[in-house]
């Protein structure tokens, strides 16, 4: 972790808005401290220790060639090369105000740059936020669907750099927005906010192949009725990668509805950790919030902390959670291998099969392609090597 | 000609439990043999065991396919060289469409001979050619790999695996199992149809029912770990009318 004083004291002359802002959250920040583990939110990762581990940084080509994208490409946390398009308005990059989180406020302080943009109608290409960087980098993201606008989004994260990034999401009346991420190496920390009217959908598939941290925190606002949100996660995890995905899901008001899969994979010393709280208010009378957690172990020393909350205030709603943690299935292993496959294809195949669950949530099957051969590239690396006899 | 399969005094078990004790067969090729026996008597493990699941350790005798012994082979090596296990209970592989895993199967076990891989076009006409004659429409093969399956639609499966693999072994363990009077039909259709000189069928099974579909050139009984009874197609039918009680000392009812 950076010295945030001093980095900022060098920096704040370049960063853009108002420096008085972003000294105020800065102090704001340091004065709550990185969190701890005393802090619930935290409880199953130790941020400061994890910070101090070092970077894994094995990052492989995600090849969208054959995609027709828009690109709106980071480096070094500045947008160097801005997407155009019809019903795509790009506006000037906002610094967050300051809050009441730590990780918020060293955002507002030092967010060099994000994309600020407000989508109208169908955009008709994935619009691609890629992001490279050897220094850390803070990045703070607006994005608006107008009603009725549908959009994917794919933030495809390339840095192996301490990374903290923020997405706050308006999604309009009846909008759709399909929002996929690939972090392969380093360490990240980011929050999404993200506010539904009614109708609008969100479809959250967050693909973790690899870093030392991967901290994907999400507050889900269903704020009006028909508002539905999905989020997915992935993680294939090796060494000692830790993936934490906390959640609040809230459900304001009637007839909306939610649904959670974390699907992971843990060889080594890795750690998954999957928080997540639905809120029902209340007057949210209807409410289907579904939640499942699912890990494949594949090393006695890898863990899995799975943490399903229901806060339910309403008396007519439909919300469960399941929680399912196993080995490899090794019956599977022998069926497969009698048909022909050796064991290292046939663990291929079954960690595949697994993570392909996640994957099939994409309805953009070109952009299931892409993320199945860098996901195939990883189990290949890693996750489909026999046992030592 | 040399036997197809022959096991000779095979002794093995599971957790230092005996389970095969002296077991000796001959399997030529063009045969098909049924085993019948009690639960317990050791039959599925007889699978396992001629397949090489893990767990199970062989202590004595030997097995030779085609003149080669299974002992040190694994499961893929014994695959690849033409043997092949009806599963009882065939798994469900969630995430892998039936279609993958078939070609992935199949290009395995070509490769592993030495051939060439099927082409993609090629694997799906033989595919649908040979799902069609066992019932089963375009929609299973695109189908998650027997996940919400039917019993039925299970152990069609096996023999769409089956056809698809061209064994020069299959070995059914229970395949009947579970099965109502139509399935049982459309699967010993399927069995029957790749019936061949060359190759030789081993039917695993409590019941002599699958045996009215699948005619055996030789019934063997199982008792105890071994094969206590070998006799012609009649001996099924004396089995269903008297029990394996003979065998195994006590009334159990078929």
């Amino acid at each position: 972790m950076l010295d945030a004083q001093a980095y900022f004291d060098r920096v704040s002359g370049h960063l853009p808005g108002d420096s008085a802002t972003r000294a105020s959250a800065l102090a704001a920040a340091e004065k709550l401290g990185l969190p701890t583990r005393r802090q619930e939110a935290w409880h199953y990762t130790d941020l400061a220790r994890l910070l101090g581990m070092a970077a894994d940084d094995r990052i492989d080509a995600v090849d969208f060639s054959a995609i027709d994208l828009l690109m709106a490409m980071f480096e070094d946390g500045k947008l160097i090369d801005a997407p155009s398009a019809e019903g795509l308005t790009m506006q000037a990059f906002e610094a967050a105000s300051v809050g009441d989180d730590a990780m918020r406020n060293y955002n507002a302080a030092l967010a060099q740059d994000g994309l600020n943009v407000e989508i109208s109608g169908a955009l008709a290409q994935p619009l691609l936020i890629t992001t490279s960087s050897s220094n850390a980098m803070h990045l703070h993201h607006k994005i608006k669907l107008a009603d009725g606008a549908k959009a994917v989004m794919v933030d495809n994260h390339m840095s192996a750099a301490y990374t903290n990034a923020r997405f706050d999401i308006a999604l309009g009346e009846g909008a759709e927005l399909t929002f996929i991420r690939s972090q392969q190496a380093g360490h990240q920390v980011n929050v999404s906010q993200v506010e539904l009217a009614r109708g609008a959908q969100f479809k959250s598939i967050a693909l973790v192949s690899g870093g030392a941290l991967a901290r994907y925190e999400a507050q889900i606002k269903l704020k009006a009725e028909g508002a539905h949100a999905e989020l997915h996660s992935a993680v294939l995890g090796r060494d000692k990668n830790h993936a934490d995905f906390t959640y609040e899901i809230d459900h304001q008001a009637a007839d909306t509805s939610s649904s959670t899969t974390a699907y992971n994979v843990l060889d080594d010393a890795s750690c998954g950790v999957f928080q997540g709280k639905v809120i029902v208010r209340q007057d949210a009378q209807h409410v289907d919030a579904q939640m499942q957690t699912r890990a494949m172990m594949l090393s006695d020393g890898a863990e899995m902390d799975a943490k399903p909350e229901l806060e339910i205030y309403a008396d007519d709603v439909a919300c469960a959670h399941g929680s399912a943690i196993g080995e490899l299935d090794r019956d599977a292993l022998f069926f497969l291998r009698a048909r022909g496959l050796d064991e290292a294809a046939a663990r291929h195949l079954l960690v595949a099969g697994f993570i392909e669950q996640v994957l099939a949530h994409i309805d953009d099957a070109a952009l299931v392609d892409v993320f199945r051969a860098l996901l195939a590239q990883k189990i290949t690396a890693q996750f489909s090597k026999p046992e030592a006899a | 000609m040399s036997a197809l399969l022959e096991i000779k005094n095979l002794h093995a078990g599971a957790d230092g439990t005996p389970i095969l004790n002296g077991l000796s067969l001959a399997i030529q090729p063009g045969e098909v043999h049924a085993i019948m026996g009690p639960n317990g008597s050791g039959k599925s493990t007889l699978s396992y065991v001629l397949s090489g699941k893990d767990g199970y350790e062989v202590s004595g005798g030997d097995m030779l396919f085609d003149g080669q012994s299974l002992a040190d082979m694994a499961p893929e090596e014994r695959a690849i060289a033409g043997l092949f296990l009806a599963f009882q209970y065939p798994l469900e592989i969630p995430g892998v469409t039936n279609m993958t895993f078939l070609k992935t199967s199949l290009n395995a076990i070509l490769r592993g001979r030495g051939e060439d891989e099927m082409d993609a076009a090629s694997f799906l006409r033989l595919a649908r050619e040979k799902s069609l004659g066992l019932g089963m429409n375009d929609d299973m093969l695109k189908r998650q790999l027997n996940v919400g399956f039917s019993g039925g639609e299970k152990k069609r499966n096996e023999i769409l695996q089956m056809a698809m693999l061209e064994p020069k072994l299959a070995i059914l363990d229970e395949t009947d199992s579970g099965l109502d009077i139509d399935a049982l039909k459309t699967v010993a259709e399927g069995v029957n149809a790749l019936r061949a000189p060359d190759r030789g069928i081993l039917v695993i099974t409590h019941y002599q029912r699958l045996l009215d579909f699948i005619k055996p050139d030789v019934v063997h009984v199982m008792a105890a770990g071994q094969i206590v009874k070998s006799g012609g197609p009649e001996l099924a039918l004396e089995l269903e009318k008297s029990g394996y009680g003979e065998f195994v000392g006590e009334t159990v009812n078929a």
